[in-house]
């Protein structure tokens, strides 16, 4: 049984708890769940301006409506899932290997580390600029380099079919050196007791990555690979700088039609009611993915 | 007693006179400033002229002017943003013809005589199809019924560019068809050394769309039947759109690059100034680069021209001009100061300034000065020359949305994704529902066969 003394305590720490968590969950909701709110209101609005005025009108599920038939959302749709399995796998393979080598390696260490940071250090408008010359049919120096071993040269951001793979390759440029650092991270908290057990046995460097690394990064690599899909799927300046979404529709990708839909085209609710159904489907692939790291957890 | 009554009797009237004298100086000429302004603008290629003028100005007044230099669609962006606010950031608004519909409309701007009853545009300045008069009661442009709400910064059109030492050398003559140009364009299509024809086939805020304008309204085609009067009856797929856009296609795909699908106006650009390109249409802004020996191999060698017309046609380049105008909702001396600077940039030795720093003057005398005999201002007599044809390109303010749908349907087109035919029945399927949702009298032509 307990005590008034000790109920009114406890109670008391309890509404203190409250009072203290009170700053935090103002903030929050200024900062993030009146935005959303707000982003829902304008998503069943038509908003129109007239002498300087907003008029605002109810357009039910309208804008909803009307996204299956919006080429561009499809496409983008589309082209960025698209970009974001083919870009966040082939950035993990990189980061993962490129930071077990520089975990492994004696000498050079912190210039292997510093070379390979180095991109994501680089302001997005200076990679579109890097890129777009260096993708430049004409005067391009990729194109310049394959001219060199007798290959012929290619339209890398006006060919339709290898305008995405090549802003692809461009984000996995840019984001490896983020994956990279994280996976260093997860591989030098690695407890180097099962190292040394796994020696002890005899294990050749193929089995330990095999049965030791990957199986204690996986959580490392769950929680980067989730990290990472949510910030592609976001893919936004690699696009706007490299190809503006053409040809035709070949990097269209959502976000940008998003920007087209919202602030070039002025379409406040449609572009609302595009953002709302995107906020929907990344709240689903975090759940998903939290989802299946909790089962991971459990089953280890 | 006042300090002025206590003063010896001639004395105080020689301090009078001089308070009298002050008074009726100008400001400016005082020394005086005026509330420092703000001007949005895009980085275009006209504007390093623009800049010029106005360090002149600064120079001129001591009036402080601050330039907020954006890209293109970004411009429009910040312009909206800013209009829509309580108080307005920016106290000048360059606006592209491509988004003035949007602000006439929206009712952000203030007229002019509003803040200054006595001020007109000056005869002298280009009308550019009435686009700097607003009727707000019957929502068009126009000198007669509407009031000013602003002056021209920059008369852009589209032009011919060609290289008069590869004419000269073939023994071409100067094109006025899109037929001869098509003609032109093949016979000095040498690639990958030169490409005989270069276009904007590129989608993006407007590319593709402001290039393909002016070959669909020299072909008697038009994306409305009777924009002007009310009709926004979509006639963009008739067959004189179909044969503008095949002209089009086949220059592009006869005499262009491998790719012209990806080419913007900063690649035509490119191609001209690295001596890749035999013609190309990019904007009379782009001019002042070509005989940059910093940044142009073919000094010397560029000439321009009108643009050609379709058969039985007219020329119809179309007009990508810039109005400055001031935005209601910032306080009334920064309005003021506003005016002052466009007062200023009206006259004709600013634009005089303007024209030798290579841009477009806004005033038609400063096209008759001496100095645009010189060699180095070529450029001026096709200005002269294409004076009575520009075309707008829209007047509504859906028009984004119009260019959005005409970018993505001639890029496919441009790409080989549709044939002439289905870009142009779907795009003007699309505008028509833009259009009827937007509550428009309108309608559409049946889809070409």
């Amino acid at each position: 049984m307990t005590s008034p003394a000790r109920g009114g305590l406890a109670g008391d720490t309890a509404r203190w708890r409250h009072y203290t968590l009170a700053p935090t969950l103002a903030v929050y909701l200024a900062l993030t769940a009146l935005p959303i709110a707000n982003l829902l209101v304008m998503s069943v609005h038509d908003i129109k301006w007239e002498q300087g005025v907003a008029q605002w009108a109810f357009a039910g599920a309208k804008h909803f409506a009307g996204l299956p038939q919006d080429q561009l959302f499809r496409d983008g749709l589309v082209n960025t899932a698209l970009f974001s399995v083919c870009a966040v796998s082939a950035e993990l393979v990189l980061g993962f290997f490129l930071a077990l080598f520089a975990s492994r390696v004696v000498r050079g260490r912190l210039f292997y580390r510093t070379a390979f940071l180095l991109p994501i250090l680089i302001p997005g408008i200076v990679i579109g600029a890097i890129w777009k010359l260096a993708y430049n049919p004409d005067f391009g120096v990729i194109n310049q380099l394959l001219g060199l071993v007798g290959l012929p040269g290619k339209d890398w951001l006006g060919e339709k079919s290898l305008a995405l793979a090549s802003v692809v390759v461009v984000d996995i440029w840019h984001w490896t050196p983020f994956v990279f650092l994280l996976l260093l991270a997860g591989l030098e908290s690695l407890p180097q007791d099962v190292y040394e057990a796994a020696k002890i046995d005899g294990a050749s460097a193929w089995q330990e990555l095999r049965y030791v690394t990957l199986p204690m990064m996986l959580p490392t690599i769950a929680v980067t690979a989730v990290f990472r899909l949510i910030v592609s799927f976001k893919v936004f300046d690699e696009v706007y700088l490299l190809t503006g979404g053409g040809p035709g529709t070949a990097t269209e990708v959502v976000s940008f039609t998003i920007y087209r839909r919202f602030f070039t085209e002025d379409r406040i609710g449609y572009g609302s009611a595009i953002s709302v159904v995107v906020l929907f489907l990344l709240t689903l692939v975090i759940v998903l993915a939290l989802a299946g790291l909790r089962r991971q957890r459990d089953e280890a | 007693m006042s300090t002025l009554t206590a003063m010896p009797r001639t004395r105080r009237w020689a301090a009078l006179a001089t308070v009298a004298l002050l008074a009726s100086v100008p400001a400016a000429a005082l020394g005086q400033k005026l509330a420092p302004i703000t001007v949005v603008i895009n980085q275009s290629p006209w504007f390093g002229g623009f800049a010029k003028v106005v360090e002149a100005y600064e120079k001129e007044t001591g009036n402080k002017v601050n330039l907020d230099v954006n890209p293109f669609a970004g411009s429009a962006e910040k312009q909206r943003n800013s209009v829509r606010a309580k108080e307005g950031q920016f106290d000048l608004l360059v606006m592209n013809s491509t988004w003035l519909a949007e602000f006439y409309h929206g009712g952000f701007l203030v007229p002019l005589n509003e803040i200054d009853p006595g001020f007109k545009l000056d005869p002298q300045v280009i009308n550019y199809d009435d686009t700097a008069y607003w009727d707000p009661k019957t929502k068009t442009n126009n000198s007669k019924t509407g009031v000013v709400y602003g002056v021209p910064i920059n008369g852009n059109i589209g032009v011919l560019y060609y290289r008069a030492d590869l004419y000269e050398q073939a023994g071409l003559k100067v094109p006025t068809t899109w037929d001869e140009l098509l003609a032109n364009a093949r016979k000095l299509h040498n690639p990958p050394n030169v490409y005989g024809m270069v276009l904007r086939g590129a989608r993006s805020a407007s590319d593709i769309s402001y290039d393909w304008m002016p070959y669909l309204h020299s072909y008697n085609g038009a994306i409305f039947k009777d924009e002007k009067n009310g009709d926004f009856t979509v006639t963009l797929n008739s067959p004189e759109a179909r044969k503008a856009l095949d002209m089009y296609l086949a220059l592009a795909k006869t005499a262009g690059p491998p790719n012209p699908g990806s080419y913007g106006q900063a690649q035509v650009i490119q191609a001209l100034v690295t001596g890749k390109a035999a013609h190309g249409t990019p904007v009379i802004a782009a001019w002042s680069q070509m005989d940059d020996p910093t940044k142009s191999a073919v000094v010397g060698k560029m000439n321009i021209a009108v643009l050609p017309r379709g058969p039985g046609g007219q020329h119809a380049p179309t007009l990508g001009h810039f109005i400055g105008a001031i935005p209601k909702n910032i306080p009334k001396d920064r309005q003021v100061a506003a005016l002052a600077f466009m007062k200023w940039f009206q006259t004709y030795d600013a634009q005089l300034k303007y024209a030798q720093a290579g841009q477009p003057p806004i005033r038609k005398d400063v096209y008759g000065a001496d100095f645009g005999k010189k060699p180095e201002f070529r450029w001026m007599k096709a200005m002269v020359d294409s004076a009575p044809y520009p075309r707008m390109m829209y007047r509504v303010p859906e028009g984004a949305q119009i260019v959005g749908v005409l970018e993505l349907r001639l890029n496919q087109a441009m790409i080989g994704e549709r044939t002439s035919t289905d870009a142009l029945n779907t795009a003007a399927a699309e505008i028509h529902e833009i259009m009827r949702k937007a509550g428009y009298k309108t309608g559409r032509l049946p889809d070409l066969k």
